[in-house]
């Protein structure tokens, strides 16, 4: 029992993380219809940015919030500039724009930033030494502990950031005008445009939004693995973008509960099967392929994920 | 004489020139086989394997409308099957190429079914994760099957004495380069025949739309498993074949990565246009290794660009830039500026006696509203 915890507890702190992109790919696939492949490089390119930052003698903090803002920017940038043109032409264009956003930023990152192709260490935002965890039960004897299940405060302060980070978005999807304007471009664009809503400047919020999300939970998946390469995100994209079509691809409740549950499936199937006889063909590296065959058995019975809003075509 | 000149479709003009086309690309494959150096068949072969497989990717997603990211795991499967069966079953290559197309298409099939359901972002997340999987899937089961973790011999073939070929070095280069571009132009006859058809009609029209099409009586079902068969089928052939030119296979070399080179390729020549993928894939493959080879010496290029590994960077911002200059890809630009020129004018429909009969009747009906 201990163990199943402990590997619950190690898979919320990565399900935090997808369920953050997930959100960002969310808030962008309600307002437009696409689903964002450029979304986990965008993340990527920005958190080689924090590195940059950092390296250059500012806090990790100060750095994020600085590359969060400057991606907020950015994604506006890329939603007005590259996307928005696509979408004019044809919804395959919106594809290949994205495809190749998503192999230019990653070779980009790799241009830019030296010694990316290798690896590099990346700082943790929380306390992460040897001694630096909470342990819930267990058996002490006078100052050594053993037993009981480890929570790091690393793991902690991801969940945490990331939970306060998805109510803010909450609160800002139903409590603020902006985020009203938003719901209303994802239910009707025409008949937000008719009520005076500029549906332009919200589809540029939403990819603004969604590049910030990113490059926050591109610092803090780095900050876990504690190494930062150029196929981190795309990883990390595969999961949150499965973690979303789970949730269902329009609903941002869906795709906080698809990511979380997602890590810790991983987490589970990751260590569980050592001692079984299929265990030689499902291990670490293959989590991931377990995680979406459930989600593909979701899809078959609700094909629209497990939240998400079936939509009703008029013929 | 006003511009354009209209050419009569089946016209002996019209003949004329695809007969020049065919006879250009045939002397052209032809001086290859008698002059190649090793080196550049063996890059042609490579460019021929891409072009097959973007033929494949052209079927389901230029003229059938379902995105598929996942074609690196079928070339991959085509690939590794035929490598196995060849090495450690001792088939003979050549019935390694059935398996490698018959075992696709069923993982095509079978991949087909959710496609039903699925659609646009959810279908291109299924076959992402089919790519991502496969490499680990194939990795697993080499190590358990051959003790060797990551590789896989290729088929070795030798050139068969019919072909007047020796088994030397060359001469194999030479064998398997043409049967890449055999293979080649059997994929794009397929997809052409299959386009002009019955079925490539319903199948265009599934793409634009599922529910109309269903209504005037397409299958839906059979059409697009079908299609994601066939599709699977030939990129499993285009596996054979490079099973057939690399002497070992890793599970690193069909990964989502080359699944992007796929679609890139694809847009890069134009999706659902015919030629399209083949012309993409060439340009993709040769501007690549150009710029592999020179743009490492290019110290004019602006900052961090200079003398690092561009050429995914360039490549990536050509086909963006395609989006807004070439929407149609490098063959429909082609042919929007050829239409200044020459129009190939459709034959005049021939009227069928049942005609009049339809006419009147729909008159009628409209007299009635």
């Amino acid at each position: 029992m201990t163990d199943f915890l402990q590997y619950v507890i190690n898979g919320l702190a990565k399900g935090s993380v997808y369920s953050l992109l997930a959100l960002g790919l969310v808030v962008i696939y309600r307002g437009t219809g696409h689903l964002n492949f450029a979304q986990g490089e965008m993340a990527l390119f920005a958190t080689f940015g924090t590195l940059w930052m950092y390296s250059q003698g500012l806090q990790l903090w100060a750095a994020l919030i600085i590359t969060a803002l400057l991606s907020f920017l950015g994604g506006g940038v890329i939603e007005f500039g590259l996307m928005r043109p696509a979408g004019k032409k044809s919804p395959l264009a919106v594809v290949v724009v994205a495809i190749g956003l998503f192999q230019g930023l990653n070779a980009l990152s790799g241009l830019v930033y030296k010694g990316s192709a290798d690896g590099l260490h990346f700082p943790s935002l929380f306390p992460n030494g040897t001694n630096d965890f909470y342990r819930i039960g267990g058996t002490c004897k006078g100052s050594v502990c053993t037993g009981g299940v480890v929570w790091r405060y690393q793991d902690i302060g991801t969940l945490v950031t990331v939970l306060v980070l998805t109510a803010l978005l909450f609160l800002l999807f139903q409590k603020t005008k902006v985020g009203l304007a938003m719901r209303m471009v994802a239910n009707n664009p025409d008949s937000a445009k008719l009520v005076g809503v500029s549906t332009n400047r919200i589809l540029m919020m939403s990819w603004g939004l969604s590049s910030a999300v990113g490059v926050v939970g591109g610092t803090v998946f780095a900050g876990i693995t504690a190494n930062i390469n150029l196929f981190l995100m795309f990883q990390v994209f595969l999961l949150a973008s499965a973690a979303a079509t789970l949730g269902g691809l329009d609903s941002p409740g869906g795709a906080v509960i698809g990511g979380l549950s997602l890590g810790v499936v991983e987490s589970l199937v990751e260590n569980y099967p050592k001692h079984w006889w299929f265990g030689d063909y499902i291990g670490q590296s293959t989590a991931i392929a377990v995680a979406f065959v459930i989600i593909l058995a979701v899809l078959l019975v609700k094909p629209s994920g497990l939240f998400g809003s079936s939509r009703v075509e008029r013929v | 004489m006003t511009l354009p000149i209209a050419i009569k479709s089946g016209s002996t003009a019209h003949q004329l020139t695809r007969v020049a086309a065919i006879a250009a690309i045939a002397a052209v494959v032809y001086n290859f086989y008698l002059n190649g150096k090793p080196s550049t068949l063996g890059s042609l072969t490579e460019a021929c394997i891409l072009a097959t497989t973007a033929v494949a990717l052209n079927l389901l997603l230029g003229f059938n409308g379902q995105i598929s990211i996942g074609h690196s795991a079928f070339v991959g499967l085509g690939g590794f099957a035929s490598g196995y069966a060849v090495n450690q079953l001792h088939w003979n290559p050549y019935a390694s190429f059935l398996l490698a197309v018959i075992l696709c298409f069923v993982i095509g099939l079978v991949l087909g079914l959710p496609a039903l359901r699925l659609k646009g972002p959810y279908l291109a997340l299924v076959t992402l994760a089919v790519a991502f999987v496969f490499p680990t899937i194939a990795g697993k089961f080499l190590d358990r099957k051959l003790k060797r973790a990551t590789k896989i011999n290729g088929l070795r073939l030798k050139p068969p004495t019919w072909t007047g070929l020796k088994p030397t070095r060359t001469d194999t280069a030479v064998f398997i380069y043409l049967l890449a571009v055999v293979l080649l132009v059997v994929a794009y006859v397929i997809v052409r025949n299959l386009r002009t058809s019955r079925i490539g009609r319903s199948l265009v029209a599934v793409r634009d739309n599922e529910t109309a099409a269903a209504v005037m009586g397409v299958n839906l079902r059979f059409t697009k498993t079908i299609t994601f068969g066939v599709s699977a089928a030939i990129a499993g052939a285009a596996g054979w074949v490079s099973a057939a030119y690399f002497s070992t296979m890793t599970v690193a070399s069909f990964t989502v990565r080359d699944s992007i080179v796929y679609l890139l390729a694809l847009f890069l020549g134009g999706a659902a246009t015919l030629t399209g993928p083949i012309v993409g894939a060439f340009v993709y493959y040769f501007l690549n290794k150009y710029l592999l080879d020179h743009a490492k010496n290019w110290t004019w290029l602006p900052g961090p660009l200079a003398g690092g590994p561009v050429a995914p960077f360039l490549l990536g911002v050509l086909v963006i830039s395609f989006v807004f200059v070439a929407p149609f890809g490098l063959v429909g630009f082609v042919k929007a500026q050829g239409r200044r020129f020459f129009v190939i004018a459709p034959r005049p429909l021939e009227l069928a006696a049942t005609t009049p009969q339809l006419v009147e009747h729909s008159t009628a009906a409209a007299d009635e509203t």
